[in-house]
């Protein structure tokens, strides 16, 4: 027992002061030009002006159904790569953020009321909100970058999101109790709450 | 066993010694917008203890209102942000904010029981004033998106804390409990309530 403790410590101990010890390791990935790739991926993720809506939009369709949630799934990435595509030859849109978060309140309220939505309703907010995040995304892509990487990484990780949150939410909602329900519809609310504000935010904002 | 533990804390610290700062502030406004908007609520004794009342008079009241006041609270509190944020004078906030706490408090520690529709109205009507509250501080975050969902967060893990101290209410010393919270927020809201009157200074 103290033999085998004693090794174990030693690695343990080793193998802590070797991590600590580790200097970074200057792997410049940017530099291979998928940086660009990696770049559109987590851009939608670096604010919460994407995060947000995406997540309401994720508790609207998990709390409709697998069936509804399927459909969003299919139609998200798709039009979001097409808005981002089109940001590129389109003209700057400043109306864009204020309707992106106008929709993320009607979302969030829908949610927060456990409104029972028809899949149309589900693939018309998804694509609305999907064109919009998809043409913000792509509008605010550098010079420098590689267009179509960054447009796929925009796409890849709205499908990722999209996916994996609505996949999460209705495991959640299918677990056992009700407040699962009542959880996610308050998360409905705290959205559309933030979504009321920064929509007041856009329409009001004194001059600073 | 002595000299094991010896050779970890040694570990421990050498890893502790060995690290570095990072200086990348990636997203550093959005953290700092999202940590003030958090503490707001968290801050302000008037609205925490405001914030705790409608979750204990939700779990007092039961099913629909242990929900819909939680819901309801944040929504119209969000309007009453948009207020705030376009600058419109709300007169006496301060007084309103003291008020909700004594007036939520009493319903809690009087055990008052009003239709659902009443009692939704009378949370909604104090939101709006704690709405307003945070929204003049909004434009001014670093980051006024993050900044609003921080405080937004903050409020409803407040009104969470007060469901889950309010589901005492099961056990008959519970329920005494409860209503005696309800009454230390009543003398707290009283408190905030002289000294936004200047009684107190």
């Amino acid at each position: 027992m103290t033999t085998i403790a004693r090794a174990l410590a030693t690695v343990t101990a080793s193998v802590v002061v070797l991590a600590g010890a580790a200097v970074p390791a200057h792997a410049h990935l940017v530099n291979t030009r998928l940086g660009d790739f990696y770049g559109g991926m987590l851009h939608p993720l670096t604010g919460l002006e994407d995060v947000l809506p995406w997540l309401a939009l994720a508790i609207l369709a998990g709390l409709q159904g697998s069936k509804h949630a399927r459909w969003l799934v299919a139609v998200f990435p798709p039009c979001l790569g097409a808005a981002a595509l089109a940001s590129l030859v389109g003209p700057a849109m400043p109306l864009l953020p204020g309707l992106g978060i106008g929709l993320a309140a009607v979302v969030g309220m829908a949610a927060a009321a456990a409104a029972a939505l028809p899949v149309a309703a589900v693939i018309v907010f998804g694509a609305a909100m999907a064109l919009v995040s998809g043409y913000q995304n792509g509008q605010a892509m550098t010079g420098a970058a590689d267009p179509l990487l960054f447009v796929a990484g925009v796409t890849a990780i709205g499908y990722l999101f999209i996916t994996l949150a609505t996949g999460l939410v209705i495991a959640f909602v299918e677990g056992h109790g009700a407040w699962r329900q009542i959880a996610l519809r308050a998360s409905g609310s705290w959205v559309a709450a933030v979504g009321i504000m920064a929509l007041g935010l856009q329409l009001f904002r004194p001059p600073t | 066993m002595n000299t094991t533990l010896s050779r970890n804390v040694l570990a421990l610290a050498l890893l502790i010694a060995s690290t570095r700062a990072v200086l990348a502030h990636t997203g550093y406004d959005a953290a700092l917008g999202l940590q003030s908007g958090f503490l707001h609520p968290l801050t302000g004794i008037d609205h925490l203890v405001a914030m705790v009342a409608v979750g204990l008079w939700g779990a007092q009241l039961g099913n629909p209102a242990i929900f819909l006041l939680p819901i309801t609270f944040p929504l119209i509190m969000a309007l009453g942000g948009v207020l705030g944020i376009a600058g419109l004078p709300l007169p006496a906030t301060e007084v309103a904010i003291a008020v909700s706490g004594i007036a939520l408090g009493l319903m809690v520690a009087l055990r008052v029981r009003p239709p659902l529709a009443l009692a939704m109205v009378l949370v909604g009507a104090f939101a709006i004033f704690h709405g307003y509250a945070h929204g003049r501080e909004l434009p001014h975050a670093a980051d006024p998106l993050a900044y609003g969902v921080g405080f937004v967060v903050a409020t409803g893990l407040l009104h969470l804390c007060g469901i889950l101290i309010g589901f005492m209410v099961r056990w008959p010393i519970g329920e005494q409990a409860v209503r005696a919270c309800g009454l230390v927020i009543g003398g707290v809201g009283t408190y905030f309530l002289l000294a936004a009157l200047g009684a107190i200074p």
